[in-house]
């Protein structure tokens, strides 16, 4: 038994050893690809050849986008669609290797601040490709509260909203009295998700702010949560405590949208794409409803971004690239219906009017009050009874 | 008394009486776990195969108890859209080899924890555990350091050895009760009869710690097919396997026709397994405690 087990053992360290030979250098940069002219990039990206994208959602747009590109350019794409905290997981445990083995990631709002604050990406890009002023400009520079400085690409933009049920909501409420009274007037119909677990939640949380503890603007600018102004937040906890038995609580974006299909909920804060994304893929009645109510609600957008660490960093630009052309934008627009990042695109039959997006939609407070909301929401109001 | 005066006036010979209730008693035990078994197993499958059928163009929703309308739609989506052949190949490819590693590897852990008495025992038993206690996010991203050092990371021996590594803890502890479980009068009587180790391994101990060697298998694969972190942090971009695709519908971005694709797509072969070792299980079982091993 002794002899067998050594033998087992000394056959793991030999094929440990022989898998360690073949260990990945960093590739040696052949371009300035902060310098260099976009065909120098072009060309140096079809020499990499290849690169591989992590995205957690749209598999049928970003299958059909990598196809066009490797017709476009003959580089090959592997899509890899995981779950958004696990790729997020990968990219940060994959941060100290000298070459990763993602090149392009899409970066959620959630993610913007954890992923920025680590400097896991390669940039700016913004000054490196073509036609990045023609993406939403905004985005560019700040992503849900956060500075990005050029290094995250827009990819679309999305915007929370109310989804409601127009069989069980016929005057859905617009301003925050409307939706107190209403709320009092059905307990458990209007529900959110905890903000800790998704985007709406938390745009849900930022709305109560606004109107209980007395406006925005006085965050905008602040680097750093400012202890007295958020010495009245306790007003928005017990808003929300006071009102614990009449509100759901679900536990992600896309489990408010399940429960209005399902009938559990008939009217919850969402975000667009997914409600979208849920249509297209026959989870919610098509009969469902989305505007921004007239007290207001955030939005964002998603990034792209080049792993810092990446292989194939040319050929990972000439992608984002492509995917913020405006062919692709339209396309991806028409496949899953993702408001486009770019601002040249004309579209028709969105969920939510162009109307309701200039006139009601606002922006999130700086990142630190967004982090400390979020912890304070889980402490004051999840965890008392 | 009535049941008494009842029985009395009743011509039917007691015993064909009692026989009657206990035959009615066992019908009824029958239709009861037939219940519990379709609530606990049928309803959530009979759920899944639903939501996978539904057509988009017609959502199942309130207050609709069925859908619809069915169609292929969310099927053709998963095959077309998602690397799902690769990755039952590469789950399938990876699950056996893992599962005869972890028990090579087990076997004499186990046979030591069963057999012999040796200082801290409970405590190691408690801390061959761990791997399937700490969340498996937190175990994948401190081995996946591990593994990039030794450059196992991104290749096919490295995920067979995470795997196995994942199905250790269950094959451990199931193989260690087996071995307890084998009477030390009939390892005492071989050796009277002058048998050598390999018989008494080949007669006594490998038959019977079979049963818990097939108990320990079905764990061992099913934690294998199922395994989800480390297979994400250190196998991809390289390779996918099943759990890989079904987080993507699962997780943040929950998306319940196509998750119910590929669950039943991952569940199917499972169940499969699950009866015929069930059965392997059952008739080793009874004659390894009838003693005609």
């Amino acid at each position: 038994m002794r002899k067998v087990f050594t033998v087992i053992l000394l056959a793991v360290i030999a094929l440990s050893v022989v898998s360690a030979a073949g260990k990945v250098e960093a590739p040696v940069p052949t371009i300035d690809l902060q310098t260099s002219s976009w065909s120098a990039i072009v060309e140096e990206a079809k020499n990499e050849g290849e690169l591989t994208f992590l995205a957690w959602y749209f598999p049928d747009y970003f299958r059909e986008a990598a196809a066009d590109f490797e017709k476009e350019y003959g580089i090959k794409v592997n899509v890899i669609i995981g779950e958004q905290t696990a790729n997020f997981n990968k990219l940060i445990s994959e941060k100290d290797r000298a070459v990763g083995t993602v090149d392009v990631s899409i970066v959620g709002g959630q993610w913007v601040k954890t992923t920025m604050d680590l400097d896991l990406f390669y940039g700016p890009i913004k000054n490196i490709l073509p036609d990045a002023d023609k993406l939403a400009p905004s985005l560019w520079e700040v992503q849900e509260g956060v500075l990005v400085r050029g290094f995250l690409a827009p990819f679309h933009r999305n915007q929370t909203g109310i989804l409601y049920d127009p069989q069980r909501v016929t005057n859905p409420p617009q301003t925050f009295k409307e939706l107190e009274r209403w709320i009092d007037a059905n307990p458990r119909m209007f529900g959110f998700n905890d903000p800790s677990r998704g985007g709406s939640g938390q745009a849900f949380v930022h709305t109560v702010i606004d109107n209980v503890a007395g406006g925005l603007d006085r965050y905008v600018g602040d680097t750093e949560v400012i202890p007295e102004k958020v010495a009245n937040w306790d007003l928005v906890w017990k808003w929300f405590n006071d009102r614990k038995d009449k509100l759901t609580f679900t536990v992600s974006n896309n489990d408010s949208i399940i429960k209005i299909n399902d009938g559990q909920m008939s009217m919850t804060y969402a975000w667009d794409d997914n409600v979208q994304e849920m249509m297209n893929h026959g989870n919610i009645f098509t009969r469902a409803k989305m505007y921004i109510p007239e007290m207001g609600a955030a939005g964002g957008g998603d990034t792209l971004g080049v792993l810092k660490n990446a292989k194939n960093k040319a050929a990972g630009l000439v992608f984002i690239h492509h995917l913020g052309s405006k062919a692709q934008q339209e396309k991806k627009f028409n496949m899953v219906g993702a408001y486009p990042a770019r601002t040249d695109v004309p579209l028709s039959g969105t969920l939510l009017t162009e109307a309701d997006r200039t006139n009601n939609a606002i922006a999130w407070f700086p990142a630190p009050y967004k982090d400390f909301m979020i912890s304070e929401f889980v402490k004051h109001v999840l965890m008392t009874k | 008394m009535t049941e008494v005066k009842q029985l009395k006036s009743d011509p039917t010979p007691l015993h064909l009486i009692i026989e009657k209730r206990k035959k009615r008693f066992y019908i009824l035990l029958t239709l009861f776990f037939g219940l519990v078994q379709l609530l606990w197993v049928g309803v959530p499958i009979v759920m899944a195969v639903m939501w996978s059928l539904v057509d988009p163009a017609n959502p199942w929703s309130f207050p609709d108890m069925f859908p619809p309308s069915i169609s292929p739609h969310q099927w053709q989506y998963v095959f077309k859209y998602t690397n799902i052949a690769r990755a039952l190949k590469t789950s399938y490819a990876i699950a056996p080899i893992a599962v005869v590693l972890s028990f090579i590897l087990s076997l004499p852990t186990a046979y030591v924890m069963g057999r012999k008495n040796i200082p801290g025992k409970k405590i190691f038993m408690l801390v061959v555990l761990l791997p399937i206690i700490m969340p498996g996010m937190v175990v994948a991203l401190f081995l996946s350091r591990v593994f990039t050092s030794f450059g196992l990371s991104q290749s096919f021996f490295g995920l067979v050895l995470a795997h196995t590594l994942m199905g250790i803890p269950y094959m451990i502890r199931v193989l260690t009760t087996s071995f307890q479980a084998i009477p030390q009068d009939v390892i005492d009587a071989a050796e009277n009869l002058g048998a050598t180790t390999f018989v008494k391994i080949k007669d006594i101990f490998l038959p019977m710690i079979r049963p818990g060697l097939l108990a320990g298998m079905i764990f061992a694969f099913t934690a294998s097919i199922e395994e989800f972190n480390l297979t994400f942090i250190i196998g991809t971009p390289t390779f996918e396997t099943i759990p890989t695709i079904l987080f993507s519908f699962m997780g943040y971005n929950f998306i319940r026709t196509n998750a119910s694709v590929v669950a039943l797509i991952m569940m199917t072969p499972n169940i499969i397994m699950l009866f015929i070792v069930e059965r392997f299980l059952k008739s080793d079982y009874l004659a390894a405690s009838l003693g005609k091993m």
